[in-house]
């Protein structure tokens, strides 16, 4: 396991900057995931970490060593590719068993660490096929147990799910999350899916322009969104702007409260399931979709439209009236974002 | 990225040396092509004494270059015309179907690529002398369109595999005749493949030699038999210079437009998409 | 069924049309080789005596022998200069566009007009010899025209089919997808590792095949030979189109088509194994 500090690092493609100053910590043993649209420098970063881009500015450190200058190969660090990349012409074992002969690991000892993965991976019937004879799924278990092999203090993903159906993917995000508990290494996973991201991680960096805009654990980023863009990403977000007068603000739906300081332009925001039906706001359902345990109800009242979301068995139909209210625990204070 | 100075400094460098490799043979022709035929150009003198397009206009009336021009220049777009229409059928299949065996076909079609070219020349003649055939130009045309087949096939059967069939679909669906379906659906994917196909035929016709040589000795020529005429035993170098400059300089031409449509026939230009 | 015959009609035109040319052509030239339709009338069955004939021949070794050797030449010296540019050229960058268009640009030069520049620029009179002498290398200008090494052939092929060898291997080198190579880096494989575990075994099958079909185009070559070989020797080809030509002999220029196909096949499969020997060998080292 090792304790990954990345300090200020800044990447420039000619006149594009792809990351501007990120400051970065991955505690020993945790799993950090960065999160963000395509475009936002996740990959970038994660690149850096591996070292297959030299940063223009910044510095990296392994467990207090500084690794900036050192190439790929030299790094204490495994990566699991979107693409898997694994070695067309070596079979299941002797893709898994690469690094540890790069690395001079002894014989006896690769091989020791090869049964181990294939057993612990579900590939003992496979370990002798080429990557192209397998499953999607499989490929992607044979990437892992080869980044694993080389018992890395830092396994880094590059979205590694993407490729996989959706069922798949549930099923080996369990797995990557459960070896990781199990064999102990330090996660740098790079994900555009928010839901992955609240589900595996310690902690959550969610990136845009380059820029972390918010990083913490998923409930945090998930309840206390500090800017429009986390609120907006993560989750569904209901945003308003306007003057906050002594806790109250005045919306076409009615006045929300919320405990924050007043302020002359002020935007806050809450989440769908956070309305409670009856109360003083209200407004005409516009769009009912039901989604099994719950309802999406979409309400306007003036230019705003706003989405709840209640309880299944409620019968709503379009043209209704609604009546609903926001508890202020569930109504946040935004900051303005650092990429305004 | 990272800018490296090796790469700039060595490709610089390959491209002087390429430059050089190229203009320097190519530049000596056209020098040798212009040598004034009343004064030879001989050890010592660096350049020639004095330049004209005298042997020019000398071998066009007085050699059998024009017959010779005309022959290769009329075989070469039957026989791209012939191995275009030949390699249609075998292209479809290669191209949208799948049947057993197919891959061992695909191999086998490139069979006359590997044979050594004299071999075939030779034993085609042996053949054709056997049979008492004895008219030249035909059983060149014929030597040709197959011994160029294999490219044909394999650029066409590229094109028809670039046919959307739910292109094919949406026409028959829309009640198109099968005329319709292929002009719509399959004529505008098809058509670079198609004139790359014709070009590379015409082009390599135009400078096949083995065949035309063996089958049309002693006195059938083409572009290249003349210039071998003029390279062997009778070794006159300004005459030489002149046809390789006609031989190479519009097949030049001609190849750099087919890369051009090559470009095209790729699925992106299609499609549209990348 | 019917679709048997549907795919059968379908390939008759273009394979079935080849293969009926070529199956003549091949069976003719083994047929005079065994003695059969002999034109000069002597006689007419199967027999061995044109192969007694011509492997009895001083002059048919020399150009077997000379022909392997122009061949294999070629091929390795081809291979060996396109394969590292090939590499270099794997990722873009300033100016390699251009390099590679003319790298390819041999390819549009007709073999026979190769020959004759190649003459031209090595000749008494020509551009080396000028510019040697100009220079005050030489004192006077030398004689480098069909050398007995057959440098200048071999040359040739090297020109002609390097681009050749080139595209094939450039072809292969950029499949290898970027994400494979970052991988093996991140694994600890170093240049050289990553050049001798990933590259060379994915490349193999190019390098085979570019080497196979230079040797095959190599060691049928005629107009090279005739044009900028050494008079003294024959090559195959040439050996066979004078047996055939000159001398008529249709029968014994059978035996050494044969055998030239002999030496294709063999030299094919030579190369192959050796290609796959080195690159066992290199993955093998630790």
């Amino acid at each position: 396991m090792a304790r990954l500090v990345a300090e200020d690092i800044a990447v420039r493609f000619g006149t594009f900057e792809a990351l501007r100053g990120v400051d970065l910590t991955a505690e020993s043993g945790s799993f950090v995931t960065l999160l963000g649209p395509s475009g936002c420098g996740k990959t970038t970063l994660l690149n850096v970490i591996a070292g297959f881009l030299q940063p223009s500015r910044g510095r990296l450190a392994v467990d207090g060593k500084d690794i900036t200058a050192l190439p790929p190969e030299a790094r204490d660090s495994a990566m699991c590719f979107q693409s898997y990349a694994l070695f067309p012409h070596l079979s299941v074992a002797d893709n898994i068993a690469f690094g540890p002969r790069q690395k001079r690991v002894a014989r006896d000892e690769t091989v020791r660490r090869v049964d181990g993965l294939v057993r612990q991976l579900g590939l003992v019937d496979h370990a002798g096929k080429l990557p192209n004879a397998l499953s999607g799924g499989q490929q992607q278990r044979v990437a892992l147990a080869r980044a694993l092999a080389v018992a890395p203090g830092l396994v880094l993903f590059d979205e590694p799910l993407s490729n996989l159906d959706a069922k798949l993917r549930d099923q080996v995000r369990n797995e990557i999350r459960a070896l990781q508990r199990d064999v102990g290494f330090t996660a740098i996973y790079v994900t555009h899916d928010q839901a992955e991201a609240l589900a595996l991680s310690d902690m959550v960096c969610l990136m845009n322009k380059g820029v972390i805009e918010q990083k913490g654990a998923p409930r945090d980023i998930y309840f206390r969104p500090r800017t429009r863009f986390v609120a907006d990403f993560i989750g569904a977000a209901n945003l308003h702007r306007g003057k906050l007068c002594g806790g109250a603000m005045s919306t076409p739906l009615g006045v929300l409260h919320c405990c924050h300081e007043d302020g002359e332009d002020v935007e806050i925001c809450w989440r769908p399931e956070a309305a409670r039906l009856g109360g003083d706001l209200s407004g005409t359902v516009k769009a009912v979709a039901f989604q099994g345990a719950h309802v999406d109800v979409f309400v306007s009242a003036g230019p705003e439209t706003v989405r709840l979301q209640v309880p299944g068995e409620l019968n709503v139909s379009i043209g209704d009236t609604l009546q609903f209210s926001v508890p202020p625990e569930g109504v946040i204070a935004l900051e303005a974002s650092a990429n305004a | 990225m990272r800018k490296s100075p090796f790469n700039t400094i060595l490709s610089g460098l390959l491209i002087a040396v390429m430059t050089v490799w190229l203009a320097v043979p190519f530049g000596m022709a056209l020098l040798w092509s212009l040598v004034d035929p009343s004064q030879a150009w001989s050890y010592p003198d660096i350049l020639p004494p004095k330049l004209s397009f005298e042997r020019w206009s000398l071998m066009w009336d007085s050699t059998s270059l024009p017959i010779a021009m005309f022959n290769s220049y009329s075989l070469a777009p039957m026989a791209g015309v012939g191995a275009v229409l030949l390699a249609m059928p075998t292209a479809y299949a290669f191209g949208r179907l799948e049947f057993k065996g197919k891959a061992v076909w695909q191999t086998l079609v490139l069979v006359p690529l590997i044979m050594p070219g004299f071999v075939t020349a030779i034993f085609f003649a042996s053949l054709l002398f056997s049979m008492g055939f004895f008219a030249r130009y035909p059983a060149i045309l014929v030597g040709h369109v197959v011994m160029l087949l294999p490219y044909a096939v394999r650029i066409l059967s590229v094109s028809f595999s670039l046919v959307r069939q739910d292109v094919v679909n949406a026409a028959r669906d829309l009640g198109a005749s099968p005329i319709s379906v292929f002009r719509v659906a399959y004529l505008p994917v098809l058509k670079p493949g198609i004139f790359a196909a014709f070009l590379i035929v015409f082009i390599l016709s135009i400078e096949e030699f083995a065949l035309a040589f063996v089958v049309g000795s002693p006195d059938f020529t083409t572009i290249p038999t003349i210039l071998y005429s003029y390279l062997g035993y009778n070794f006159i170098r300004p005459n030489a210079a002149v046809v390789a400059l006609i031989l190479v300089v519009p097949n030049v031409i001609l190849m750099l437009i087919l890369e051009r449509l090559l470009q095209s026939a790729n699925p992106a230009g299609i499609s549209g998409k990348g | 069924m019917r679709n048997a015959i549907r795919i059968g009609l379908l390939l008759a035109p273009g394979v079935g049309l080849v293969l009926a040319f070529m199956g003549a052509v091949l069976y003719r030239a083994v047929a005079q080789a065994f003695g059969l339709y002999d034109f000069s009338g002597t006689s007419d069955g199967l027999s061995l005596a044109h192969w007694q004939d011509v492997l009895t021949t001083k002059r048919f070794w020399r150009a077997f022998q000379w022909s392997a050797y122009i061949a294999a030449s070629s091929a390795v010296i081809a291979v060996a200069l396109a394969y590292p540019i090939a590499l270099w050229l794997r990722k873009p960058f300033r100016g390699s566009l251009i390099l590679s268009a003319m790298l390819k640009a041999p390819l549009l030069v007709p073999g026979l007009v190769a020959a004759f520049l190649l003459v031209n620029v090595i000749s008494y009179h020509g551009f080396v010899n000028e510019f040697l002498v100009w220079a005050g290398v030489w004192a006077e200008p030398r004689r480098m025209q069909n050398d007995s090494n057959g440098f200048a052939i071999i040359g040739l092929q090297v020109w002609k089919q390097m681009p050749f060898a080139f595209l094939l291997l450039s072809g292969a080198v950029q499949a290898i997808p970027d994400p494979v190579l970052n991988a093996a880096q991140d694994l600890g494989a170093g240049k050289f590792a990553r050049f001798r575990k990933i590259i060379l075994p994915l490349t193999t099958k190019a390098m085979q095949a570019a080497l196979v079909l230079i040797f095959i185009g190599a060691a049928g070559d005629f107009s090279f030979q005739t044009v900028a070989g050494p008079p003294s020797v024959n090559s195959m080809a040439s050996y066979m189109a004078s047996l055939q030509g000159s001398e008529g002999d249709w029968n014994g220029a059978a035996v050494v088509a044969v055998m030239l196909m002999a030496l294709s096949l063999f030299g094919a499969i030579g190369l192959t194994a050796l290609v796959q020997l080195i690159t066992r060998t290199l993955g093998r080292l630790a």
